[in-house]
């Protein structure tokens, strides 16, 4: 999904370090977690209280485990001062559970729908298509998700033409978005009429109609590859959800000076729920609506 | 009026890019009045290796903090000598928002801070010590508890030792220990720099 | 319980202003930048804001220029600098700080500023 993140290299040399192979016996201190905790947080912007320590733990280990570090002392040194980030990929997306559904953080489309849309019809002088920019597409909920919101949600569908592009780096998963299969599971936060209206269902689970998949344009872009990117432009939203978080640094920034330069002014930035542009990117005002916080590119600005 | 799809996702607007693509071109595009066009041009500079100069020249007097940040970006990905002199410059502005982006700048390149460590970590000015050290945070670099090392033993500004402390409760070894005593010590009546010390001591990676 | 945002890089010092005020009985909340503290302060009420001046991303004065710009119930705020320069006293009040402190800051000058802020005590 995300290009700095394809398959980190994972060694299960912990295997045979162990000396204990009964009890494990590396073990996290309250100073190590404390420590832990104040660098992920810098690092990630993802905070666990005291509660979460068993979970945290429980990570940790595995991860000392996997990398043969021997300790908690080896495996902080390790994410520390590896100049790739890798492991700190590894572990962050081990913290994070990253799955995706039909109407997955549904408060967003509700925002789209009622705050953010508005605002970019009253601003709009001409009737140029409303662009809306997904990525990662993954395998299609979300650029899915939002086109069925448009259409049940927003009653400007009728007056205004609005293009939705998503796009994936993986090759692969954008030919399941375009197929648009998908399993119970995913569709499980669907109202029933909705999956009547937009889905059939199939032997292999349920299958978005035909009108809906020609409406999506699926593309595959590098978001860290200027070539990529370089004609993605005159866009009033994008979603970007829980990506940025598995990036380093600074493709966290490069991928956001993207962004600005593929948005309209005034156009807008939504990131994943435990997602900030704290850790990225100052270019943007941060705007609060009833239904999320949402990143703007300023509208003075050419 | 309904969802549609466009046949190709080419920009509409090729204005702001008009100029031609070579090095020399780019540069004077830096100084284009229309901000899309400098941020285009900065961020296409990063294929041209003699660009820092000028790069460093512009961000000086650069005022659109869009055209700062790709700058900026650009700068990092070309880590050079003047790259870096230009962002050491960077940190005796008094913008306060460009010193911080020069010192994230610099967090990502060990190899060429490296050698400039030494002489920022014993500049007169107490702040751009500290920025120094702010630098050390997130660099990966095999130096860094020793320069941290160092500042505490060393420096008489309780802030850039309340710097220095504060990270080396993150990387500090047993090597740290006897410093961080000495530290204590050394601002007896400073409570912050007593609870620094102590939680940067409970902390070390010892075996 | 009044609540505290605490608002600096190094974590070394957002534990050692927690525990200041904790002890004394506030209710403490973090954030590492300005970015951060600008979107907590959108989606909690904040009784104080303890904020540092240098800082990645959103510096203390963009934060505090920000903040003073929302619609928001406006809360009082210390900016805390380890510069002592009476430049950055000047830009700190007009930015909307309410005091300026410089680092490092003892315990009970700490408590002693937030209460009467806080209108706790009387100066």
């Amino acid at each position: 999904m995300s290009p700095t993140f394809a398959s980190p290299p994972i060694w299960h040399l912990g295997d045979f370090m162990k000396t204990d192979p009964e009890q494990g016996t590396i073990r996290i201190s309250a100073e190590d977690f404390q420590k832990f905790r104040e660098f992920f947080y810098r690092k990630t912007g993802i905070q666990f209280d005291a509660s979460k320590r068993y979970f945290v733990d429980k990570r940790l280990v595995e991860r000392v485990e996997a990398t043969g570090t021997g300790s908690f002392r080896g495996y902080f040194t390790m994410l520390r001062f590896q100049a790739s980030g890798e492991e700190l990929q590894a572990l962050t997306n081990l913290m994070t559970v990253n799955e995706t559904y039909f109407f997955r953080e549904e408060y967003q489309f509700r925002c789209l729908v009622d705050s953010l849309l508005p605002e970019i019809v009253e601003r709009k002088k001409n009737r140029r298509p409303i662009r809306i920019w997904a990525i990662p597409s993954s395998s299609g909920e979300e650029p899915y998700s939002i086109a069925i919101y448009l259409l049940e949600h927003w009653a400007g569908i009728h007056e205004w033409d609005v293009e939705i592009i998503a796009s994936d780096i993986d090759t692969r998963i954008l030919a399941q978005a375009r197929q648009g299969l998908y399993s119970l599971r995913s569709i499980q936060h669907l109202p029933s009429h909705t999956l009547q209206r937009y889905f059939k269902r199939q032997s292999g689970g349920y299958q978005i109609c035909d009108d809906l998949r020609q409406s999506v344009e699926f593309t595959r872009v590098n978001l860290s590859e200027r070539a990529d990117t370089r004609g993605y432009r005159d866009f009033d939203v994008i979603f970007c959800r829980n990506l940025l978080i598995y990036f380093d640094d600074v493709s966290r920034k490069t991928a956001t000076e993207t962004f600005y330069d593929a948005l309209r002014p005034g156009g807008f930035v939504c990131l994943g729920h435990s997602e900030s542009m704290s850790r990225s990117s100052s270019l943007y005002k941060v705007r609060k609506f009833p239904e999320a916080i949402v990143y703007q590119r300023p509208l003075e600005a050419a | 009026m309904a969802l549609i799809k466009t046949q190709c996702v080419e920009p509409i607007a090729e204005e702001a890019r008009e100029a031609p693509r070579d090095c020399a071109g780019l540069i004077s595009r830096l100084a284009a009045s229309d901000p899309t066009a400098r941020r285009w041009a900065a961020r296409d500079l990063v294929d041209c290796p003699e660009a820092a100069a000028a790069l460093v020249e512009r961000l000086k007097q650069e005022v659109d903090v869009s055209v700062r940040e790709v700058i900026l970006t650009t700068l990092t990905s070309l880590g050079d000598p003047i790259a870096i002199a230009g962002l050491v410059d960077c940190l005796r502005s008094e913008d306060t928002a460009l010193r911080n982006e020069a010192i994230e700048a610099m967090q990502q390149l060990p190899d060429a801070v490296a050698p400039v460590m030494h002489g920022l970590l014993a500049d007169p000015d107490p702040d751009l010590r500290i920025f120094a050290v702010n630098i050390l945070e997130s660099l990966c670099h095999p130096q860094v508890e020793t320069w941290l090392i160092e500042v505490i033993d060393q420096d008489p500004h309780v802030n850039v030792c309340g710097a220095a402390v504060d990270l080396l409760g993150e990387v500090g070894t047993r090597n740290a220990r006897a410093s961080l005593q000495r530290l204590k010590a050394r601002f007896a009546n400073e409570p912050y720099i007593r609870f620094a010390a102590d939680l940067a001591l409970g902390r070390l990676h010892e075996n | 319980m009044k609540r505290i945002l605490i608002v600096d890089d190094a974590a070394t010092v957002r534990l050692y202003h927690r525990e200041i005020l904790e002890t004394a009985d506030f209710m403490v909340d973090e954030a590492m930048n300005g970015i951060e503290a600008l979107e907590k302060a959108l989606q909690t009420g904040f009784d104080l804001f303890l904020v540092d001046i240098n800082m990645p991303k959103l510096d203390g004065y963009g934060f505090l220029r920000e903040l003073r710009g929302q619609d928001l119930p406006q809360a009082p705020a210390i900016m805390i600098s380890t510069e002592a320069q009476t430049n950055d006293e000047r830009r700190a009040y007009a930015a909307g700080a309410n005091l300026y402190l410089i680092k490092p800051v003892k315990p009970e000058r700490l408590l002693a500023q937030v209460r009467m802020l806080l209108g706790e005590l009387h100066p």
